[in-house]
């Protein structure tokens, strides 16, 4: 639900059509005879802000360091604005980095930080004092110049890595998990906070996260990874009304799994009969995907709904949940779970009684067995 | 951490055990104000007249400004060497890292004695004896591995991600290291200084076979005088030496804390 949400106010601001501006080109890393990313090719638009979303250990944060240049990468090319910066050093690539630890500069106050990568490029004072005094006006944080990193809370200290990262106007923004050391209600702020700074200055943005909320509410386009390889990349809508294999369809929001058949003419089963599904269908075993909430129920009693697919199962439980009713259905030997707004008066039928789950041709995503 | 309320028993004992160390350091103080003439406990009179003696001992004060400059210029040297040394040893990869590093620390389980041995012999060759230059080496060898030590750890636990913030913002490597790398590296320095100060300034075996009539250093001096005369004298210069200690200890703590300096 949440999930929804989020993309529909994402949707509504539309994507950035620019001209790319990061490519990667089958570029791959090994550690000693570890091969953690075997080998990746994306493109990003100028001005579009990506997310790299993905398990634990499937290579992001190590994607991103090479386009920073903190790791070589062993094989491929990066390039920006078709420059390739491959063996570029890191200081000479102009690119923001935002640490997942902020790694602020301890010994430096706030204003010393953001003055840091200014005075890098041999700028003159009053010019870095101005520009330092209007990034953190930006992140509002003009009144804490004078403190050190240790006396500033969580929020506090991102937001002062964020002006340090933008204000040297870098070509690229780099952001890896730069939430995750947030409570729930700050990463909500800062996830809007983010996401308008990045759009007013137009800059192209990487950010690396695990949570698919973030990646789908703030992100133009997501690229999924999985052990080093990118299983889809694509906007929040495609990615999560699309997915293009069963593990983006269950990383991204959460899905319930049937087994069925496609016979040579096409037609799609599942315990033996036939659902309608959109598209090319691959013949043979199949797995079929559909998310919850786009599952409806009712009692095997009423008729079924005209036009829907429906399969009759058995309700083995069901949790009430204020705005939803969390079922659990028993089809052939699967189970499976079915999320329903509630209404005020027809309740669910008692646990154990049959019952006929329905949801629409177009919800159902079919893919061929076994490849997970 | 969490503070227990002690029992009284164990109250006793931690009060008995820590007499039982300070003890020997406590009771220098009575005896240094001794107005005897030889050394012994209680002094049947007081005055002051073994800290004037201790002025007036040219050969003593010669000693005491020999340890000093030899502890400062030992703790310099160490520092300019260990800072660069840790830093290769803890951010760069190359073979054989773990090992280098093992035998650069070894000296700090060798016997003192037989590292004074093996310096004589090879000193002995090269005309080092009883020279400052000598002194400086020999010191070095001791005082390098704890510095080493000490700045390893304190390079090994400080914040990477840092050094890399401050490359992406365009620092170039020799700028990263004294704008980021050693400002945060501060404690261990400091830590490193201290120790290096006092363990240089308070060593006497591998001295005692460097030094002669020409050179020598306090700790040798004192251990020489003790040897043909028992009076006050040295009860006076341990009082001192201990006070010094003390005022390095607490330059230290006044710096950062002990514990964050010597513990982390
Ligand atoms: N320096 C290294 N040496 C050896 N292996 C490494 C190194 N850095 C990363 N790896 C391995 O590479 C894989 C990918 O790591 P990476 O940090 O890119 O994952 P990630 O997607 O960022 O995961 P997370 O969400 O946990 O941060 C992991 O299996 C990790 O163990
Ligand atoms: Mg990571």
């Amino acid at each position: 639900m949440m999930v929804e949400r989020a993309m529909a106010a994402e949707a509504a601001l539309g994507t950035p059509e620019g001209p790319d501006h990061l490519v990667l080109s089958e570029v791959g890393m090994t550690f000693g005879t570890l091969d953690v990313i075997p080998s990746l090719s994306l493109s990003v638009r100028r001005g579009e802000m990506v997310a790299f979303l993905g398990p634990s250990g499937c290579g992001k944060t190590t994607t991103l360091r090479m386009i920073a240049g903190l790791l070589d990468p062993t094989r491929g090319r990066i390039s920006v604005g078709g420059r390739d910066i491959t063996h570029l050093p890191v200081h000479d690539r102009d690119m923001g980095m935002v640490f997942q630890s902020y790694a602020l500069f301890p010994h430096m106050t706030v204003a010393q930080n953001v003055a840091f990568g200014l005075e890098m490029r041999r700028m003159a004072k009053v010019e870095i004092r101005a520009r330092v005094e209007r990034a953190l006006a930006m992140v509002q944080l003009g009144h804490l110049a004078g403190r050190k990193p240790k006396a500033l809370s969580g929020g506090q200290q991102q937001r002062v890595a964020l002006a340090r990262a933008l204000v040297v106007e870098p070509s690229i923004l780099l952001l890896d998990e730069p939430l995750s050391n947030l409570d729930a209600k700050l990463r909500d702020e800062m996830r809007v906070q983010i996401r308008s700074l990045q759009q007013q200055s137009g800059i192209t943005a990487v950010f690396v996260t695990h949570d698919q909320v973030e990646a789908l509410s703030m992100c133009d386009r997501i690229v999924v990874m999985r052990g080093g390889h990118v299983e889809q990349y694509g906007t929040p809508n495609e990615i999560y009304e699309r997915p293009a294999t069963p593990f983006v369809a269950s990383f991204v929001g959460r899905t319930n799994r049937l087994s069925g058949r496609v016979d040579p003419s096409g037609r799609l089963l599942i315990e033996g009969r036939p659902v309608a599904a959109e598209g090319r269908l691959p013949e043979g075993a199949v797995e079929v995907l559909v998310r919850p909430h786009r599952m409806s129920l009712r009692a095997a009693s009423e008729e079924p709904p005209a036009g829907l697919n429906s399969l009759p199962g058995v309700l083995t439980g069901a949790t009430f949940v204020g705005d939803l009713i969390q079922a659990t259905v028993r089809i052939g030997a699967g189970e499976i779970t079915v999320e329903q707004l509630t209404r005020r008066r027809s309740g669910l039928p008692e646990p154990g009684s049959a019952v006929t789950v329905a949801w629409e041709a177009g919800d159902t995503m079919v893919y061929p067995e076994g490849r997970a | 951490m969490q503070i227990h309320k002690t029992s009284k028993p164990m109250g006793i004992l931690v009060a008995v055990l820590f007499l039982y160390l300070l003890a020997p350091v406590i009771l220098v103080f009575p005896i240094s104000l001794s107005g005897d003439s030889v050394l012994r406990f209680p002094p049947t009179s007081w005055s002051l007249r073994w800290y004037e003696a201790l002025f007036e001992n040219r050969a003593m004060l010669g000693a005491f400004w020999t340890s000093l400059s030899l502890a400062a210029i030992v703790t310099v040297l160490s520092l300019v060497i260990a800072v660069p040394a840790a830093w290769v040893m803890v951010r760069m990869e190359f073979r054989g890292r773990d090992l280098l590093f093992n035998l650069f620390t070894a000296p700090l389980l060798l016997p003192t004695i037989v590292l004074g041995l093996a310096i004589l012999i090879v000193f002995a060759s090269f005309g080092l004896l009883a020279t400052m230059q000598g002194l400086i080496l020999a010191h070095l060898v001791i005082t390098l591995p704890y510095a080493l030590r000490i700045l390893a750890v304190s390079l090994a636990t400080q914040n990477m991600a840092c050094e890399e913030a401050a490359k992406t913002l365009g620092a170039k490597p020799l700028t990263v290291f004294f704008r980021v790398t050693l400002p945060m590296l501060t404690p261990g320095i400091v830590a490193a200084a201290a120790l290096c100060f006092l363990v240089s300034f308070d060593e006497v075996v591998i001295t005692l076979f460097l030094t002669g009539p020409r050179i020598s250093t306090l700790p040798v001096e004192l251990y020489n005088y003790v040897y043909n005369t028992a009076d006050p004298l040295v009860a006076a210069a341990s009082v001192l030496l201990i006070l010094l200690t003390l005022g390095v200890i607490l330059v230290v703590e006044r710096a950062m804390g002990l514990g964050r300096a010597f513990v982390k």
